[in-house]
């Protein structure tokens, strides 16, 4: 587990009881959208988009990426890390 | 949204936006603003103690994108989130479209439309990640009606108009709401190109009998940026004296 995914796993947890859907257990391997997935709307990936680069200061969105889920989201700032290390 | 709110006005050196600015920072909110250059006014806040730590200025083009996002930047180093912004920096350049440059059409749609929609975009973000805020786009009665010799410009405001509408929709459930005002005609330096004989005429024709003057404005913004009134978006609302009516 990196320094990310525990953050990460919260920011989405929070963004979907938001849409009043607290009983949805986010997992890293969750997919972003669709039924079999959290399914979130383009909205709300916009606001996750939002909500990581104020976090973080950068999102994998807002860099051209398509993450498809919560593991790609996690995956982008590990990368980003490693490479500025 | 709690007081003092942080609020953005675009083009806040001057006319229009510099009574826009002085509403807030007597509100006890605090105020970012930007324009190309510095001037008394924007100085005079800057040296005024009962405005420490709640004004902010910074000489930038909103139509060059990274002098624009620079800007916003630094209101968020500053102050994190931005309840409150007021698009209202633009320009009107007068001619017929005939003889119209292609130059001031770019120069009209690159402020009044492109840096309006980029920093828009910026701050819609913020709003998400901060649990809301309120939009106020500065739009004109010639987005409504059309006056010759305004072609371009009047373009710019109706497609402003229609922005404010499609964004509320958008991000309405996010508690963000999003409005126009279509100002008439006020006594600030965009309507210098106006000669007397045309001031006049516009004062005959409105039923308040003058032009308008900062405040009139300042205080629709006020009222449309209201805590309170999250039941008004996708609006266009026309302060005019009643020229339009
Ligand atoms: N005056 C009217 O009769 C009237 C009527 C209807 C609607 N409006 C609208 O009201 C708004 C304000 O107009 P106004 O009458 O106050 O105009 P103004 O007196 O010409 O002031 C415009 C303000 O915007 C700033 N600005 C202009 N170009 C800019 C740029 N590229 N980047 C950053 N700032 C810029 C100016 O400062 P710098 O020049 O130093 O950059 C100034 O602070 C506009 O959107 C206008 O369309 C005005």
């Amino acid at each position: 587990m990196n320094e990310f995914e525990p953050k990460i796993v919260t920011i989405v947890t929070e963004l979907l009881e938001r849409s009043d859907r607290e009983d949805t257990t986010v997992e890293l391997g969750a997919t972003l959208h669709g039924d079999e997935g959290l399914g979130l709307d383009s909205l709300e990936t916009a606001e996750l988009s939002a909500i990581l680069e104020d976090e973080f200061g950068t999102d994998p969105f807002g860099a051209g990426l398509l993450p498809e889920t919560v593991a790609d989201i996690v995956a982008f700032y590990a990368d980003a890390t490693a490479a500025s290390a | 949204m709690t007081a003092p709110r942080t609020v953005i006005v675009t083009g806040g050196s001057r006319g229009l936006g510099e009574g826009i600015v002085q509403h807030f920072l007597d509100a006890g909110d605090r105020v970012a603003t930007c324009a190309r250059s510095e001037t008394d006014a924007v100085r005079a806040w800057q040296a005024d103690p009962a405005y420490a730590e709640r004004f902010l200025f910074r000489k930038a083009d909103m139509a060059d994108r990274e002098q624009c996002t620079a800007f916003f930047k630094d209101v968020v180093a500053e102050w994190t989130s931005v309840d409150v912004l007021v698009n209202n920096a633009g320009v009107a350049r007068d001619g017929i479209l005939a003889l119209f440059s292609d130059e001031d059409s770019d120069t009209v749609i690159d402020l009044n439309l492109k840096a309006t929609i980029h920093l828009t975009k910026q701050v819609v973000r913020n709003m998400f990640a901060h649990g809301g805020g309120r939009i106020v786009n500065i739009s004109s009665i010639t987005g409504l009606t059309g006056y010759r010799g305004l072609s371009v410009y009047g373009a710019t405001k109706a497609a402003l108009d229609g922005f404010t509408r499609g964004l509320a929709r958008e991000v309405g459930s996010r508690r963000i709401t999003v409005n126009s005002i279509a100002s008439g005609y006020l006594r600030t330096e965009m309507s210098h190109g106006l000669d007397d004989g045309q001031l006049n005429q516009i004062i005959r024709r409105t039923p308040a009998g003058r032009l308008g003057d900062p405040e009139d404005i300042a205080r629709a913004v006020s009222f449309l940026v209201d805590p309170a009134n999250d039941w008004i978006t996708g609006q266009v609302l026309v302060i005019d004296g009643g020229l339009t009516a």
